[in-house]
């Protein structure tokens, strides 16, 4: 599903280059769970916007079912990020403006899906993230557990490949942060998505079927560690 | 459309700022369409009455000895300068009038039997005074100058009897009200007409200082005027004419009417300009604000004239908001105008959808810029942004 080769990505800041991700190689496919660990500032949110193709890497090869997508210009990169990749980002990003299932929604609008149908599958994914009853809910309305899981929803809505999400219960206490990974796995399950976690919590990590450590600018596969 | 306009909301103030910019912008454009609209209405109206042939003339006297027109002089004309079709002298002056025992300060004016012709003035009741009558004590009556004589059910009519001074005049008929004429140097409403020879009577020691006249179809008004003045001038003494067209008349007030509309159209761009660098500040504020915003919207698979549109639209909304409201100031505006000046409001049709055409130009305009430096915006950049 996703080859990534040899991904270099230089910083320039200051008139000097900082090189935060040093040739990293991964593949991962179909319906994989991968959790990323590594040390804040080693280049998890940056690695994550490369496979999100929200930015491109200084230097390698990156495939998405075997078509190149370096190649790509910014309005092609939008209808693939619309397409196949659904985010959850690092710190909550719902327009404040609009209710819950509008901003859920959101990503079909920019699909063109008319607004019923639209609305339809804003409301059925809402629904399985169990936030039926707060679709007209403004996101300052309801709690910090909810929106993350409105965030969800709206990465599931337009049925991505591929879901990235960056540290999704950092702002969580461990229950509702289970919650939040227990609906991942369902969602693993039942969609068969290919999730892509990062996060600084071991116990999250060591729920994904693969984890992966981010460390000086290189991905370490560590899943043997925690079979072991 | 509607989440451009909630955004718009939540910027209230310095959307209200731009918004007046606009306002006063479109305003004063809808304004200038619309008095020059009244104007041209008015000038009709005037003139449709009387025909825009019309001319008058007047005598200025410079002494007490003056010597004004003569009779004789004034009705030889048409056959001396073919460019007058026809013409007829008049006197004016003003005085009490009584009847009954209600009084009222009148404009006296001693006419020709061609008067009511060449002025084209009707009767509401009786008839205008005829060659049979310049020696008979006969008098019309204009129509407010009626109506403001006499108590209530008891206003003269004809055959009644009007006083002025030591004489009495029979009333042989009422004029219906007239448009006022600009060019007619009386109000025909408030006026008293009387026989020439009457006039001496009423208005003792006055000269003969005034004619109405028509041109001749195709006649040149200016040269008109020089021929009436080469013919007319040698026969006055201590006076001087003056020479008036309907058309001379209408041209003046048409490039009067030009002036405001240019200085109108001035200000309205200017401060058009000045609302659309409002718009445009406001969208550059709310871009610079919005930059996370922007960051998740293409994440999420805005392409770059998805966001344009949002900006683009939020900034005609905005534009178009200031210029409603400017087109209901506007309209405002000139009804005022039309109300001050007494003159008949008129609706300008295409005030109203240039102003709403305008403002969405401006808005295109000015948020153009802003709207474009948002979809440019690296997604990396904007999701960065604090
Ligand atoms: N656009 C950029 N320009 C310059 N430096 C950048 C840019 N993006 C990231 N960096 C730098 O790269 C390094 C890695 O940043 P990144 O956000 O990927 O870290 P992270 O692993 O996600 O950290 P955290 O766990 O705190 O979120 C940081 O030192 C950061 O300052
Ligand atoms: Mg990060």
């Amino acid at each position: 599903m996703l080859e990534l080769e040899d991904i270099v990505r230089t910083f320039r800041v200051a008139d000097r280059d900082a090189t935060i991700l040093r040739g990293i190689t991964l593949r991962v496919g179909k319906r994989e769970v991968v959790s990323i660990m590594g040390g804040s500032g080693s280049g998890k949110t940056t690695f994550m916007n490369i496979v999100g193709l929200l930015d491109k890497p200084t230097s390698g090869r990156y495939r998405i079912d075997g078509q190149d997508v370096l190649t790509a210009d910014a309005d092609r990169l939008s209808g693939l990020r619309n397409q196949l990749i659904g985010f959850v980002f690092q710190s909550l990003f719902l327009m404040p403006r609009l209710n819950v299932w509008r901003n859920v929604a959101l990503p079909l609008f920019y699909r063109r899906t008319p607004l019923p149908e639209a609305k339809a599958q804003a409301l059925a994914m809402l629904e399985r993230v169990g936030l039926a009853a707060y679709a007209d809910y403004m996101p300052n309305q309801v709690s910090g557990g909810m929106r993350q899981r409105v965030a969800i929803a709206r990465a599931l809505v337009g049925r991505p490949a591929v879901l990235l999400a960056d540290e999704p219960t950092g702002a969580l206490d461990v229950q509702a942060g289970q919650d939040i990974m227990d609906l991942f796995m369902q969602i693993n399950r039942d969609l068969g998505v290919l999730i892509m976690i990062i996060t600084h919590d071991p116990n999250i990590a060591a729920q994904c079927r693969r984890q992966l450590v981010l460390r000086a600018g290189v991905l370490v596969d560590e899943t043997h560690l925690a079979a072991a | 459309m509607l989440e451009a306009a909630g955004n718009l909301l939540a910027a209230r103030q310095r959307s209200a700022l731009a918004l007046v910019g606009i306002l006063i912008g479109a305003a004063a454009v809808i304004a200038m369409l619309n008095v020059g609209g009244i104007a041209r209405n008015e000038t009709i109206r005037q003139f449709r009455a009387m025909g825009t042939d019309v001319m008058t003339i007047t005598v200025s006297s410079r002494s007490s000895n003056a010597v004004g027109l003569k009779r004789a002089d004034v009705e030889a004309i048409p056959a001396v300068i073919p460019a007058v079709a026809e013409i007829t002298p008049f006197v004016t002056g003003g005085g009490m009038v009584a009847f009954g025992t209600t009084s009222h300060n009148a404009t006296f004016a001693g006419v020709a039997p061609e008067f009511d012709d060449v002025v084209r003035l009707t009767m509401q009741s009786g008839r205008f005074i005829s060659f049979h009558d310049d020696y008979e004590a006969y008098c019309v009556l204009g129509a407010r100058l009626a109506s403001s004589l006499g108590g209530r059910g008891e206003r003269p009519r004809v055959n009644a009897k009007i006083r002025v001074g030591a004489y009495i005049f029979t009333v042989i008929g009422i004029a219906a009200p007239a448009v006022q004429n600009p060019m007619l140097p009386l109000s025909v409403d408030d006026t008293m007409f009387v026989s020439l020879p009457n006039a001496r009577r009423v208005m003792p020691g006055q000269i003969m200082g005034a004619a109405v006249g028509r041109l001749a179809p195709n006649a040149s008004a200016e040269k008109a005027d020089l021929a009436l003045q080469a013919y007319l001038n040698p026969k006055l003494r201590d006076a001087y004419l003056n020479v008036q067209t309907a058309r001379q008349l209408i041209a003046g007030m048409a490039s009067q009417m030009h002036i405001y509309t240019l200085l109108l159209g001035a200000v309205g761009t200017l401060s058009l300009v000045l609302g659309g660098v409002g718009v445009m500040n406001i969208m550059l504020v709310s871009v610079a604000e919005r930059k996370q915003e922007i960051g998740i919207r293409l994440a999420i698979g805005a392409r770059r004239r998805d966001i344009r549109a949002l900006f683009l639209s939020e900034a005609v909304i905005l534009a178009v908001a200031g210029g409603l409201l400017g087109i209901v100031f506007g309209l405002a505006a000139s009804w005022g105008f039309a109300w001050l000046s007494d003159w008949e409001f008129v609706l300008s049709p295409e005030a109203a959808p240039l102003g709403a055409g305008v403002s969405v130009l401006v808005g295109i305009f000015f948020g153009f810029y802003p709207a474009v430096s948002a979809s440019r915006l690296d997604p990396i950049e904007a999701l960065r942004a604090e």
